[in-house]
């Protein structure tokens, strides 16, 4: 097309020109701009319409913030100025020769009779003027339809740019939460190392004191109510409420409020030994007997407890060997249950584990789906309820744990996008609530071979089953 | 000395409530001591030691507990025209900055003790939060001469012009 619509504008201008020969009234149209002259400037009327025969010149529009465009270089065959000439507007471009340049150029009022005297040059000017104008809409429509590829493309760009950062940013909080957790697992490893030794020296202590304690008695009802002390289980306020008045009636000699409550907490036992031996061993005496070995009792139970929870809190990290390996999933959910100890000790936790195969597993990151879900149901009962944890064997080869809770359940809506990274409904900045708890579950899931399903129970309250399959390593 | 001025120790487990009970036992012959399991066991104590005519000077409360915690507990019992004069101490290792707040704002938290707390510690911060409940009640301070801050005490008196008749 441009080739046709140069060689018709080649065509015309000879006719044009031969005109111009041939007519010396037309010769004084004829004007001659050096290079780089201005022929007009953006914003100035335009009272000429000039026909460029000879040179070249550029279109230059200078935009609002100050920056200039190049539109378009014009050569011979072209109209300057047609759209002022027809529609009277100022211009808006700046007009400058880039050669010598040589153009004819008719004054707006003159137009009309110059054409009429000369039908040689009207008829082509008037084709010309045409052909500029097919010329242009052409190149406008041209322009529209590549302004709206490359807007598409733009558009385009712009989603993939999004989702590009997204995943970016997904993977760096999952990043930061694995380091996170390597480092917590670093932390609880030395920790539970270093609590180790206390543990067993309090423990081993407690032991010796006690039997020192047992072969120092010279007298045997002091032996009596010592080991009785040692056997003694805690009792429970309202047990010492009621028992006191027991006591008060038992031991009405008895006048200090606080001999009364160790009385209180005493069994039968103890109380009769007390009773059988009081002309010969004083109260206080017998009473501060069976306090130390109730005290040697609560020091053995207390550093036995303290033992326990580091050897869960060791075994529920795993950070020695976050290996592939033949895993009991229930050792895990124990573990579990007692770290998490602290939180579900306002609800009522129902365990149902049953008999499952070993499967091949990461017992340290299945503990996080453990903890991650157990976490959220704490979360919904703040006033306490019910959890249950299920274990069992589908078939040989499938393990379904269940997690079931009373709580409100998970609303509709929101049940599909639970495990979308970033995904949470508490606020930020908490420990938990960092939205990655149920993705970095499901993946660690996936990566065991399994699934998470996630649904409301008729009953209220959401059920997670994880369906894993048993592999071996 | 007819109407009884109560300690109450709110904690769930009995080997920590034994604990601290034993740890106030010199302050029992002036202030008997009451304890509780629970926030729940704790408000029908409280009721019964006011039906008996009586009243609670000092309460220690843990935080983490079954059923309603220490922090609402206490708030709880601010808001209760009888009760909120008595002074409130958390003994806890656990509640967080924002339950902390709460109680401090809404419960008029007097004192806060972590766990583990040593025996010097507590009896200090018994002392010091009695004595205050017998100043802020306008109690005569003489009886307490002996067990509570007397050099507050007898401060105390010769500001407000208080004798021994």
């Amino acid at each position: 097309m441009p080739t046709k619509a140069f060689s018709d504008r080649q065509e015309l201008l000879k006719f044009i020109r031969r005109a111009i020969t041939e007519s010396p009234e037309l010769q004084q149209f004829l004007r001659t701009f050096s290079k780089d002259e201005v022929l007009f400037r953006q914003g100035d009327p335009i009272p000429h319409l000039y026909l460029l025969l000879e040179g070249e010149v550029i279109l230059n529009h200078q935009r609002e913030d100050g920056t200039e465009l190049d539109l378009i270089t014009l050569s011979p065959g072209h109209f300057i100025g047609l759209v002022a000439f027809t529609t009277g507007n100022h211009s808006l471009t700046t007009c400058r020769c880039t050669q010598n340049t040589i153009a004819l150029c008719i004054r707006q009022d003159e137009y009309e009779t110059i054409m009429t005297n000369h039908p040689k040059l009207s008829n082509p000017v008037q084709k010309l003027m045409l052909s500029n104008m097919a010329d242009r809409f052409q190149k406008n429509v041209q322009l529209e339809s590549k302004m709206n590829a490359l807007n598409k493309q733009l558009e385009d760009e712009g989603e993939q740019l999004k989702e590009a950062y997204e995943q970016l940013e997904s993977s760096h909080q999952k990043l930061v939460h694995q380091e996170k957790m390597a480092t917590l697992g670093e932390l609880v490893a030395g920790f539970a190392h270093e609590v180790n030794n206390p543990a067993a020296a309090l423990l081993r202590s407690s032991e010796m004191l006690k039997s020192n304690f047992g072969e120092m008695h010279l007298n045997d009802a002091f032996s009596q109510i010592f080991k009785l002390g040692l056997e003694s289980k805690p009792v429970s306020s309202t047990d010492i409420r009621t028992n006191m008045l027991q006591i008060q009636k038992q031991f009405p000699w008895v006048k200090e409020r606080s001999q009364i409550r160790k009385l209180a907490q005493m069994p039968d036992e103890a109380l009769a030994l007390i009773l059988k031996h009081k002309k010969k061993v004083g109260l206080d005496q017998m009473v501060q007997q069976f306090e130390s070995g109730k005290f040697i009792h609560n020091i053995q139970v207390a550093s036995e407890r303290i033992a326990n929870l580091v050897k869960s809190l060791k075994s529920y990290s795993r950070h020695d060997n976050n290996e592939w390996e033949e895993i009991d999933i229930r050792e895990g959910i124990n573990d579990t249950i007692l770290i998490l100890s602290n939180r579900l000790k306002y609800l009522n936790v129902e365990l149902d584990l049953k008999e499952i195969p070993k499967t091949c597993g990461k017992m340290g990151e299945l503990n996080q789906v453990w903890t991650n879900i157990l976490v959220n149901a704490c979360d919904v009962l703040p006033n306490g309820g019910d959890i249950t944890i299920k274990t069992k064997a589908e078939s040989d080869f499938k393990i379904v744990v269940e997690i079931t809770d009373n709580g409100p359940g998970i609303p509709e809506k929101i049940i599909d996008r639970i495990f979308e990274p970033n995904f949470t409904t508490k606020n930020q900045g908490a420990e938990f609530g960092l939205g990655l708890g149920l993705a970095i579950s499901n993946e660690i899931v996936r990566q065991h071979g399994g699934f998470i399903k996630v649904s409301n129970l008729e009953s209220g309250g959401a059920s997670f089953k994880i369906i894993l399959p048993v592999r071996d390593c | 000395m007819d109407r009884k001025i109560f300690i109450l120790v709110v904690e769930d487990e009995l080997e920590v409530m034994e604990a601290l009970v034993n740890d106030l036992e010199q302050f029992e012959g002036y202030f008997p001591i009451e304890s509780a399991n629970s926030s729940e066991e704790a408000k029908q104590v409280v009721e019964d030691i006011y039906a008996a005519g009586n009243e609670i000077g000092l309460v220690l409360c843990d935080h983490v507990m079954p059923g309603q915690n220490g922090v609402d507990f206490l708030i709880e019992l601010q808001t209760n025209n009888q009760q909120h004069n008595a002074k409130k101490v958390l003994v806890t290792g656990q509640a967080g900055l924002e339950d902390t707040i709460q109680a401090i704002n809404n419960a008029q938290l007097d004192h806060y003790i972590a766990k583990p707390w040593t025996k010097e510690q507590l009896e200090e911060v018994v002392t010091a939060q009695l004595t205050n409940y017998i100043m802020a009640q306008r109690y005569n301070p003489m009886q307490y001469m002996m067990i509570l801050d007397s050099v507050r005490l007898l401060e105390y008196m010769r500001t407000h012009k208080i004798t021994d008749h």
